[in-house]
């Protein structure tokens, strides 16, 4: 019996809870908008209130630029407040709201605060090449406090000043961003740029104008002698390297030196600009030689062709067969003014046997002279031929037997 | 006896020997192979990229026309990529209310307003579960220097569906304009500023196709040896095309066929199953035959995340066969109903709802159902539907009564019986199933109860099959049995008495 009344108070507590849940489904529309602003400042306080028949507290749906939620109504007697979150109310752009298990939906606008908390500004590139033709780009987003960016055709001034100059130009802002584009001078240095926006300032920043491309340039050259000793220096050197603006390159410029010589072969010797000049240096030849010597930027500019003659230094010079044949002395070496030659000059010995070149060997002179010692190991008795070749001078000696 | 016991000790010894080598060259062999193992030569350097399909709504850019720098392909293929990564992970984090990859594609700043939302939300016990559908960028502004874009998204389409205690809350699609303003950091674009414009509701306009369609005398349709895999390797035009021609010779006028999601490559249609496809339906039509395409077949996932590779997957195909001839009608997916259980009825719809809208919107020209298994379900979405289309494997005697109520119930749309049949498996997992002749007697009675009342049918099928795969009705040998003997034509290829009522009584 006691069993039966449970399942009845069950029964009817199940029917009960479905009468309920019918309520409040069946809301027609009771509720009525009493809000009615729809265009707001971001970081005020957005209160939506309806006015309600009944007393259901439906939500309310809130989707903005970001996301969407679901907030949850105070009442007062007949009356249902909804407050936005401040995550909703800072935030510029369309807010759209939907009252659940209603028809009633609608639209706020908010605006950003119009005043500046912070210049967001992006710049670049951060160096552009000096002719009036290039520029740098100069993006400003003014923002109020709550992030938003200002409204379109807010006025956004852009100051630059470039030595003497200052300069102030009015944009305004579109697409949420203000934009200009700072163009380059002919001369070389740096712009210093900032901008302002309803009385709020941005920091500095700065962009680095850099030379153009190098104009064409002449070339010299500096050396102690004339004369080919194998050991001296030829210092090559540029002129002032400059653009076509007048000013000089930037430091580091690569220049190549092609050196041209009388068998046309090239030698590359290379430097970079330190104040637009750049130098480079090459060893003398051990032969008398004739170089023409022209300077590249690469791709970019070149230089005046010059030629440069180099004098024997070495006129002529003795050899002399000693133990069995088996010491060759060469020596001694004079350079030009008679003093032996500098330590290091080349001297090489082809030997040959029956017009067969069976090895060629290679010494360094020594204090004017260079002496080959041909071991019985390696070249056992028999008769050679040997060609001595020093600084360019040629010397046969047909038939010499080692024993 | 002691030299046995000896031999025995021997070949015992000689073979624990052996055991012994072998194990130890076991042991060496796959030590050594073990070693040899790991990172290949090819994917020592991570050069292949995989990229898996998660986000695709469609998106069609405005013809460049910015401000600034001029802007090339790649950079623009990049900030697409990276702009539709931002909204799929931000989708993932309202549905989850996590914030796992926002910070890779909402700058400092602005993924505040993301958490600031996502802790709303947690406290409140609201999940979102949204997508957007399409989306019409226009490039305003290019940077000089290459780090800074400023787009404007026109007409984006948003779904959402807002769960509070995980109950669903509201269903609302949205068309909203954005201004987004994304910066270049670390070499992701993310978004900096993201402001909405302009929003209203959006609904699709569902165009009424017109409706007027000829008496469907028709049968669902798979090759005997390769049920439910009819687009795979065994692929055959002549079998099809002599079953087509057996099939017009019965008096049938139209086939239904499937096409099976996964296999198909989901949002990247393997354009030779397409190929496939349309050549069934060139043969269709050499046999004059209409032909009834049905979707989304073995598919069951219906999640919103998922909506824009199921639009991707059925752009494809339905562009593909719009201009068809033998095209009868768009089935937007076999049974769906069935899924309402495990997914849920109102996501399940809500799919439906908008896969049918999207179908209209690619082919204005043929009507589209839904192949609801049971004559309940089918009042489901009928104002959106063209053709109202069931199953019917009930009682026959009680079909008349059936279709009637229906017919009240949504008076202005055909009403086509797309299954219907009986199984003649009588054996050992069913000894109580019905005879080959009680399953002619079931036939025979159809054809009359529809001509009598001028139905449109098609029945299931015109094979018995020898093998079902595991998905159709599952591994239990009673289902399968059952399944295998739907055939007006036997496993021997033989015709069974009830094809004399294929298509009339």
């Amino acid at each position: 019996m006691r069993l039966k009344s449970t399942y009845l108070l069950t029964l009817a507590m199940l029917l009960l809870s479905f009468t309920v849940s019918i309520e409040t489904v069946k809301i027609n529309d009771t509720f009525r908008l009493l809000t009615p602003q729809t265009e707001f400042e971001a970081g005020h306080d957005i209160v939506l209130k309806f006015s309600a028949m009944n007393s259901s507290k439906p939500n309310l749906y809130l989707s903005n630029s970001y996301g969407s939620i679901i907030i949850k109504p105070v009442r007062s007697r007949s009356l249902l407040s909804y407050q936005l979150p401040k995550s909703f109310s800072n935030k510029a752009g369309v807010v759209n709201w939907k009252l659940l298990n209603s028809t009633l939906a609608g639209k706020l606008n908010i605006h950003p605060k119009q005043d500046v908390a912070s210049m967001e500004t992006y710049l670049g590139p951060p160096s552009i090449e000096a002719g009036e033709t290039d520029y740098t780009m100069l993006v400003v987003i003014p923002t109020d406090i709550y992030d938003n960016p200002l409204k379109d055709s807010t006025q956004v001034s852009i100051k630059h000043q470039f030595s003497a100059n200052e300069r102030q130009d009015s944009i305004y802002m579109k697409n949420n961003i203000s934009y200009k584009n700072i163009y380059s001078k002919t001369k070389t240095g740096r712009i210093l740029i900032s901008s302002e926006s309803l009385n709020k300032n941005s920091k500095e920043y700065d962009v680095n104008i850099l030379p153009a491309i190098p104009t064409d340039f002449t070339i010299t050259y500096n050396r102690n002698h004339e004369y080919t000793d194998g050991n001296q220096i030829t210092n090559f050197s540029t002129s002032i390297i400059k653009d076509k603006y007048d000013n000089i390159v930037s430091d580091g410029t690569y220049v190549d030196f092609l050196i041209t010589n009388a068998s046309n072969y090239q030698l590359k010797t290379s430097g970079s600009t330190v104040n637009g000049i750049a130098t480079a240096k090459m060893i003398h030849p051990d032969h008398q030689d004739n170089w023409t010597v022209k300077a590249f930027i690469e791709g970019l500019s070149e230089s005046n062709s010059i030629s440069i003659t180099y004098n024997q230094s070495v006129e002529d010079f003795e050899v002399a067969f000693s133990e069995r044949n088996r010491i060759v002395s060469i020596g001694p070496l004079k350079s030009f003014m008679g003093q032996m030659i500098p330590d290091g000059l080349e001297v090489k010995l082809h030997i040959y046997q029956n017009h067969i070149k069976i090895k060629t060997l290679y010494k360094d002179s020594f204090s004017g002279y260079a002496n080959f010692n041909m071991n019985p190991d390696n070249f056992p008795d028999n008769i050679y031929t040997f060609k001595i070749e020093a600084a360019g001078i040629k010397k046969t000696y047909q038939n010499i037997k080692l024993w | 006896m002691v030299s046995i016991n000896r031999h025995i000790l021997r070949i015992i010894l000689m073979l624990s020997y052996i055991a012994v080598i072998a194990l130890v060259i076991f042991g060496v062999s796959s030590l050594y192979s073990y070693l040899n193992t790991g990172a290949d030569r090819s994917s020592m350097l991570h050069t292949e990229i995989k990229k898996v399909d998660q986000y695709l709504p469609k998106i069609v850019w405005a013809p460049l026309n910015n401000e600034g720098r001029p802007m090339d392909e790649q950079t623009l293929n990049t900030i697409e990529n990276d702009y539709l990564d931002a909204w799929y992970v931000k989708h993932m984090a309202y549905k989850t209310n996590k914030t796992n990859g926002i910070d890779d594609y909402y700058t400092e700043s602005a993924r505040e307003n993301i958490f600031n939302i996502i802790e709303h939300n947690t406290t409140k016990n609201i999940t979102i579960e949204g997508t957007t559908l399409e989306h019409h960028p226009i490039l305003e502004f290019f940077s000089e220097d290459g780090q800074l874009v400023v787009i404007t998204d026109k007409d984006v389409i948003e779904y959402k569906r807002l769960y509070e205690n995980e109950n669903i809350v509201l269903e609302t699609k949205e068309k909203s304009t954005y201004k987004i303003i994304l910066l270049l950091e670390d070499g992701f674009w993310r978004i900096r500023h993201i402001i909405k414009k302009e929003t209203q509701n959006y609904s699709e306009d569902t165009v009424a196709v017109s409706n007027k369609t000829i008496t469907i005398k028709g049968i669902n349709y798979y090759p005997q040896a390769t049920p439910w895999n009819m687009f795979g390797n065994a692929f055959n035009t002549d079998i099809i095309s002599k079953d087509l021609k057996l099939i017009k010779e019965a008096g049938l006028n139209s086939i239904r066929i499937f096409v099976p999601y996964v296999d198909f490559g989901k949002a990247n249609v393997d354009a030779k199953k397409t190929e496939k496809l349309i050549q069934v339906l060139d043969l269709a039509e050499a046999q004059e035959l209409k032909v009834v395409v049905t979707l989304f077949d073995f598919y069951g996932d219906y999640s919103v995340l998922d909506w824009t590779l199921n639009q991707r997957h059925a752009e494809t195909i339905v562009t593909a066969l719009k201009k068809h001839n033998a095209l009868l009608a768009w089935d937007i997916k076999n049974e769906p109903n069935l899924d309402f259980e495990s997914r849920g009825q109102q996501q399940v719809l809500a799919w439906l709802d908008y896969m049918a809208d999207l179908v209209k919107s690619i082919d204005r020209k043929h009507p589209v159902t839904i192949g609801w298994s049971d004559a309940k379900s089918a009042i489901l979405l009928k104002d959106k539907l063209d053709l109202i289309t069931f199953h019917y494997y009930e009682d026959l005697n009680d079909l008349e009564k059936t279709y009637e109520n229906l017919k009240l119930e949504i008076p202005k749309k055909p009403i086509i019986i797309t299954e219907f049949g009986m199984s003649s498996y009588k054996g050992f997992w069913n000894p109580f199933g019905n005879s080959e002749s009680k399953q002619a007697s079931y036939h025979k009675q159809a054809q009359s109860i529809f001509s009598k009342n001028e139905m449109s049918f098609m029945s299931w099928t015109l094979y018995d099959f020898t093998k079902i795969p595991k998905e159709v009705v599952g591994r239990l040998p009673w289902h399968k049995r059952v399944q295998e003997h739907f055939g007006f034509i036997n496993q021997k290829g033989e015709t069974k008495p009830a094809f004399e009522y294929i298509s009339k009584q």
